[in-house]
């Protein structure tokens, strides 16, 4: 019941599996990108290369041809400015289009003949001569002063001398930044977009399984006729109510023939009874104070043989979960209350004190008949085995979402000869009298209702038995399992 | 009174029609259900006995069909089984009450005459009731014989009242336990009999003539004479 209020998403399947599919997903994406942008870069690097190879040319070209005379410079110089603003992958920024081209003429010697560009030419030179630029094709040049590496062509003339065109790198990493944070953001989302997509499928598709989950834990000890809801679409997860639902068919139909061998066989031995007890109690009523005493003591062993039938018959029932039960919500301690008003004088009789702690209402929903049988029986243990003197505590509390009950002595605890199996048919001690099916009684009342039992001897000495039972769900929560359900 | 029983294992009849005829009944006894219904189809019952497992038809059956042609008495029903069935549940909401074998003769009398008082006009009710030189004040919770005051705690009153009311007639450990805590348990201790003899103390104490009587293997009785 817990498991759907409780439970944070993040503890849940349907939360891991989304998580490692979006993993594999951002992995995948991931590697594709890498590939997709080393294609790109190399395209880009590619065409600026071809564009710069065929300028240089160009340039090369034109300085050769053009008379060497006073307008030489401003010639050459306006045909390299032109050249620059065809430059490929340009930013939108107009300013920077000085900056981005520079042109080179040097003479026979390698001095600077010509420079048409932004900053210092003699520093450009330098870092190309560094460089020891050979004759094919664009090399990457770093100049001291510039954050983006040039792209740098050349070409030699007739005179000796050369041309140098370079070209910086650094619209073409503006467009390749451009493309990344772009994917990025489309990555960012798809990756999320997908997370969301398949959490809410697989946590759709789950809540059919904790749907059947629910319904399942709900059909227990005594619920035997409900079955696991099943979907209307015919998937691995409707197979699977409807595998659950074929075996809990065999299950009611198990429970259902053990009801009737014990019916069966509590009728054929109850009416012989009733027929016996019967005459016997004919046969008092005619005072015959020669046999009174051997029919009482006839009838009482009677009553005992029919405690101890209805007992064992309980038992077994309750060894096979098949106990069947009539809830309904009862206030321990008020039972607790009444039970002891009941034994108390007995108690006392016997010089044993008998002491509950137990401050509010606690509700259960259980079988009151069974319950009242099962208390009725520990505290029978307690007046049967407790030597005179001792007392016993009671002690009633709620906690994590259970009933607690605990009988506590300060007698001589149980038997070490019996304590490893107390909970079985039919154990007892060498001291007790009874039939031996109390706590075995306890521990199948208590399980049927989804209990728990433990008992044992304390270290300061007496005997402890404690049960746990399931509270009864508060009225909020009762309204939000039907709606679930 | 006339009564109707239906019960099918021969010894269970023969002693339960030797009680019944005791106790002031005239008593018709039906092994089946096909004869029920003709018993009860050319006779008037005030109360009748039906057990569950009748050869030709279940108990319950045989009721909801007496019930449909008009038969209008108090039952109670015998049962052997091991659970009460929730329509034996449905019927004791209807009025019928419910005995499961093995019974005390005295338990199965007491429910009959419950069930006729129940079907009878309601008695104005009453506020003291007196046996013998026995007064209780129902509505003050006191008691007291032949004058002097009784010191009882309140279970006390609720057990004497119980015996009060059953004056005269055999009430069982089990009778006990259920009217007077609510519970339908067997203890295998002696925790009522532990009750009665400190009731007993105090109602009966004082040289005073005993009015509760106990009936070994069978209950107790207050006297009323």
């Amino acid at each position: 019941m817990s498991s759907r209020t409780g439970k944070p998403p993040v503890r849940s399947a349907a939360w891991r599996i989304s998580l490692w599919a979006t993993l594999a997903f951002m992995c995948g994406t991931i590697i594709v990108f890498i590939f997709l942008d080393r294609f790109v870069a190399n395209d880009i690097q590619r065409r600026s290369d071809a564009w710069l190879s065929g300028e240089v040319e160009v340039l090369g070209d034109v300085a050769e041809r053009t008379p060497n005379d006073a307008l030489y410079n401003r010639v050459v110089g306006e045909v390299a400015e032109l050249a620059s603003r065809e430059v490929p992958n340009k930013g939108a920024t107009p300013e920077s289009e000085n900056d981005s081209v520079f042109f080179i003429q040097t003479d026979k010697q390698g001095a600077l003949k010509l420079w048409v560009g932004t900053g210092d030419g003699p520093a450009h030179l330098e870092a190309i001569k560094a460089h020891a630029l050979a004759g094919s094709g664009p090399v990457s040049i770093r100049v001291r002063g510039f954050g983006t590496p040039f792209r740098v062509a050349s070409d030699s003339m007739g005179d000796g001398g050369r041309v140098y065109l370079g070209l910086s790198e650094r619209d073409q990493r503006r467009v390749l930044l451009n493309m990344r944070v772009r994917f990025f953001a489309l990555w960012l989302s798809l990756v999320l977009l997908g997370f969301a997509i398949v959490f809410f499928t697989s946590r759709r598709t789950l809540s059919h399984v904790r749907n059947i989950t629910d319904a399942a834990s709900h059909i227990g000890e005594s619920d035997l006729k409900t079955r696991v809801p099943i979907s209307s679409r015919n998937d691995e997860i409707s197979q699977l109510g409807y595998t659950l639902n074929r075996m809990l068919d065999r299950i009611e139909n198990s429970v259902h023939q053990l009801h009737t061998i014990t019916d069966s066989l509590a009728h054929d031995l109850r009416s012989p009874l009733t027929a016996i007890r019967g005459k016997l109690e004919t046969s008092l009523a005619l005072r015959d104070p020669d046999h009174a005493e051997s029919i009482v003591s006839a009838i009482e062993e009677l009553d005992r043989l029919t405690d101890f039938l209805n007992k064992s018959l309980d038992v077994a029932e309750a060894k096979a979960d098949a106990l069947r039960l009539n809830p309904s919500t009862i206030d321990l301690d008020a039972l607790l209350r009444s039970i002891i008003d009941l034994y108390e004088p007995s108690m006392n009789e016997r010089g044993i004190r008998i002491r509950l702690h137990s401050a509010t209402p606690v509700y259960i929903v259980a079988d009151e008949g069974l319950i009242h049988r099962m208390v009725a029986n520990l505290f029978d243990n307690e007046l049967k085995h407790l030597p005179s003197g001792c007392s016993v505590d009671i002690y009633l509390q709620e906690r994590d979402g259970e009933a607690r009950l605990t009988l506590s002595d300060n007698g001589p605890g149980f038997d070490p000869e019996v304590r490893e199996q107390l909970f079985t048919k039919a154990v007892k001690g060498r001291r007790s009298n009874g039939h031996g099916l109390g706590l075995a009684f306890v521990d199948a009342v208590v399980r049927a209702h989804a209990g728990k039992v433990n008992a044992d001897n304390m270290d300061a000495g007496g005997a402890s038995i404690t049960l746990s039972l399931p509270l009864a769900a508060s009225e909020s929560q009762r309204m939000h399992t039907t709606h679930a359900g | 009174m006339r009564l109707l029983m239906v019960e099918d294992e021969h010894d269970i009849q023969a002693f339960l029609l030797r009680a019944l005829s005791d106790a002031g009944y005239g008593v018709d006894v039906a092994p089946d259900g096909k004869t029920a219904e003709t018993l009860a189809a050319n006779n008037k019952y005030d109360i009748l006995i039906v057990d569950l497992g009748l050869p030709d038809q279940d108990g319950i059956t045989l009721i909801t069909h007496l019930r449909q042609t008009g038969v209008n008495a108090p039952v109670l029903i015998l049962s052997a089984r091991r659970s009460v069935d929730d329509r034996v549940r449905g019927l004791e909401q209807g009025g019928d009450d419910y005995l499961t074998k093995p019974f005390a003769l005295a338990e199965l009398l007491a429910r009959l005459r419950n069930l006729l008082k129940r079907n009878a006009p309601p008695a104005s009710e009453l506020t003291r009731v007196r046996v013998q030189d026995l007064e209780l004040d129902l509505l003050r919770r006191e008691a007291s014989r032949s004058g002097q005051p009784l010191q009882l705690t309140p279970q006390e009153f609720v057990l004497l009242e119980y015996l009060c009311r059953n004056a005269g007639r055999v009430v069982t450990r089990s009778m006990i336990l259920h009217k007077v805590w609510g519970m339908r348990i067997q203890p295998d201790t002696n925790v009522v009999d532990v009750h009665i003899y400190r009731l007993r103390g105090k109602v009966d104490g004082n040289g005073q003539t005993p009015l509760i009587r106990t009936l070994r293997g069978v209950g107790y009785v207050l006297q009323d004479r």
